[in-house]
């Protein structure tokens, strides 16, 4: 997938004038880093052979809680706590109801989506938008400031890439939420408690979308939850799987996300420097999607004896 | 004889045409002598009015557009002693098609429709009509034109932001002439509109040059995103338009990181919600073309009495009511301008 990204980077590096500047390549960077944030959160999940469509609700609903709560006089630290709370209990609901409930991922994910967002705008939530002040510098400064140079997002990307790129690497954690991904029946007779685990991995993802979406408010100054009415999630899902997160579970890694986030970085900000119109811009994205996932399929071909382990 | 017979038939026929006029101007005398007191006229008007239902379904409600429309239009509704009911798709487009399908079994007098896009509603809006339900179309129009559209005239939105473009970055201006456009659905009309005419008076200066007309399908993300982009390409951008306030408001946080609000002129049209005075007032937008929701709302109700009255059958007429645009800027802004979004 890199190649590919390369191979893209190339060409437009040729054609565009103006792609390769570094300036260009950190605001590549900063235009995908929100959606690569919320892919380390997919990633683990389904590394751990799950899946989180439930994702963008908890990222919006936590999101606007935070900031409508600011918007009428709340300090920032209680409403940033009050709205981790709440992409904690999301995630632990999710978690409780796929390991214990014993309801599919798919369904359980698709369902609490619809119901968080529901809940949370017929009881809390004002409107679909929500402003941050512009005195609210602190907050602002997580989308809006910059580092050394660097916009204040890449570096949360990078910081959430190396905390989940330790964890599953170095860690005992990281390491069962491989084996379950592998073979849930095998990790759960070598003794590993498999059902706090998927809980875990949940909580984890709704908080990771949390952080992302306070990102993503503080990049525009606003939080607009209608986000759950868009593609996002599919475009979480493609980052991840192009990348080469296997759907199947137990494979890929954060490198895989970072490649993902590159290529989809690069072909959007290399399409909207050429202008062009977003119908065609539909139908580039969806041909090389295809190719780079069938060029995907041939580098790294299904392997029948371990793609069918814990069906 | 011939002669004499034929003489008092001509004069029955007359006297008999005399009378039947007579009787006819009575009558409709009668029938608006109804109205020539204030309590006939009452009286009249509310027997018209009295048991109507106005349906309303805009894209969504929870926008501050949609919901100060809803409230006013709920208010006026109660007013004018008609039932009104309010139908939310949440955005949806297919929740739209299927509530323009219930309505129209439902058959309510009036029928309040702000369009997603040109042609997702299109057939229905037609069958609608023909089912005997008046269709007002607001702000957004489709491809099918009904009785009313009461809204935005974005064909004069454009010319104006498109005219003010010419004279902050045209040739006289000494300016790179640079402009971006943010649009909002490339299908709907309020975009398709804003952009012909916006490039239209914009072509009136040879050296102004459109460097970007991205969509930002209404999200104040995407325009962000996009509006960075083009900034790192043309470092000399001298003005970006926007087709929504509440998506532009991205644009702007954009021009802003980059340091360049003074450089870059951020234009936006919209419905002058409080955020729009905010970023006005902060320097985020440079102007604003404001249409006023709450009068919309109003005239869209009106529209809806009007029809109601007329006694003209649905499709029987094609009307417009254009909202009044007026310009916002750091100069002549007063926060009675926007409005707070009503509380649920």
């Amino acid at each position: 997938m890199l190649l590919v990204t390369l191979l893209l980077a190339l060409f437009y590096s040729a054609t565009l004038p103006g792609f390769a500047s570094i300036d260009n390549m950190l605001n590549v960077a900063r235009s995908v880093s929100i959606l690569g944030i919320l892919s380390l959160g997919l990633g683990l999940v389904v590394i751990s052979r799950g899946l989180d469509l439930s994702q963008i609700a908890a990222m919006a609903v936590s999101t606007a809680i935070v900031v409508q709560m600011v918007a009428h006089g709340t300090p920032l630290p209680v409403a940033l706590a009050l709205g981790a709370a709440v992409a904690l209990a999301i995630g632990i609901a999710n978690g409780v109801l796929i390991a214990f409930v014993e309801i599919p991922a798919l369904f359980t994910t698709l369902a609490s989506g619809f119901l968080i967002y529901g809940v949370a705008r017929v009881t809390v939530l004002d409107g679909f938008i929500s402003y941050v002040a512009k005195e609210q510098t602190g907050f602002l400064f997580i989308g809006q400031g910059t580092v050394l140079g660097i916009p204040m997002p890449i570096l949360v990307f990078m910081l959430m890439a190396v905390l989940v790129h330790l964890v599953l690497s170095r860690t005992r954690i990281g390491l069962f939420i491989y084996a379950h991904g592998d073979n849930q029946e095998t990790a759960r007779l070598t003794g590993i408690a498999v059902r706090p685990l998927t809980v875990l991995v949940y909580s984890a993802s709704a908080l990771i979308a949390f952080l992302a979406g306070l990102v993503s408010a503080a990049t525009t100054a606003s939080m607009n939850t209608n986000i759950i009415n868009s593609t996002l999630i599919f475009d979480v899902i493609l980052v991840v799987v192009l990348g080469g997160i296997s759907l199947v579970g137990g494979r890929g890694g954060v490198l895989s996300v970072v490649a993902g986030a590159a290529l989809i970085g690069v072909l959007l900000n290399g399409m909207v420097i050429m202008n062009l119109d977003g119908n065609l811009q539909n139908i580039i994205k969806g041909l090389v999607l295809l190719c780079a996932i069938l060029l995907d399929g041939r580098l790294h071909p299904r392997d029948e004896e371990t793609a069918r382990q814990g069906d | 004889m011939r002669s004499t017979s034929s003489s008092p038939n001509a004069l029955r026929v007359a006297v008999q045409a005399l009378v039947t006029s007579l009787l006819g101007l009575t009558a409709s005398t009668a029938a608006f002598s109804q109205g020539n007191t204030s309590d006939e006229l009452r009286t009249a008007v509310e027997g018209k009015l009295k048991g109507k239902t106005v349906a309303w379904m805009p894209t969504t409600l929870g926008f501050p557009l949609t919901d100060k429309w809803t409230q006013v239009m709920r208010d006026e509704a109660e007013q004018m002693g008609v039932k009104f009911v309010v139908r939310d798709p949440g955005w949806k487009p297919d929740s739209m098609v299927q509530i323009v399908n219930a309505l129209i079994t439902e058959k309510p007098d009036v029928m309040i429709v702000h369009n997603f896009n040109v042609q997702l509603l299109a057939k229905q809006l037609e069958r609608a009509e023909k089912a005997g339900i008046h269709v007002i179309q607001v702000n957004m129009v489709s491809n099918y034109k009904t009785d009313a559209y009461v809204g935005a005239n974005w064909n004069q939105i454009g010319r104006m932001v498109g005219e003010d473009v010419v004279t902050q970055c045209g040739k006289a201006s000494g300016k790179s002439g640079k402009v971006a456009v943010v649009q909002g659905d490339l299908t709907s009309s309020a975009s398709l509109e804003q952009l012909a005419s916006f490039e239209k008076a914009v072509a009136a200066d040879p050296s102004i040059k459109i460097v970007s007309k991205q969509d930002a399908n209404w999200d104040a993300t995407k325009a962000n995103t996009i509006t960075a982009t083009v900034l790192q390409q043309h470092p000399d951008l001298c003005a970006t338009f926007g087709f929504w306030g509440t998506m532009q408001n991205g644009a702007a946080q954009a021009v802003k990181a980059a340091g360049k609000l003074d450089q870059v002129k951020v234009y936006a049209s919209g419905e002058g919600n409080r955020q729009d005075c905010s970023n006005v007032k902060d320097g985020l937008f440079y102007k604003f073309v404001n249409y006023s929701a709450a009068d919309q709302a109003r005239a869209f109700m009106a529209t809806a009495g009007f029809l109601l009255q007329s006694g003209i059958k649905p499709g029987g007429i094609r009307m417009a009511s254009y909202s009044r645009p007026f310009w916002m800027s750091k100069e002549n802004l007063d926060p009675a301008m926007c409005f707070d979004t009503p509380k649920r």
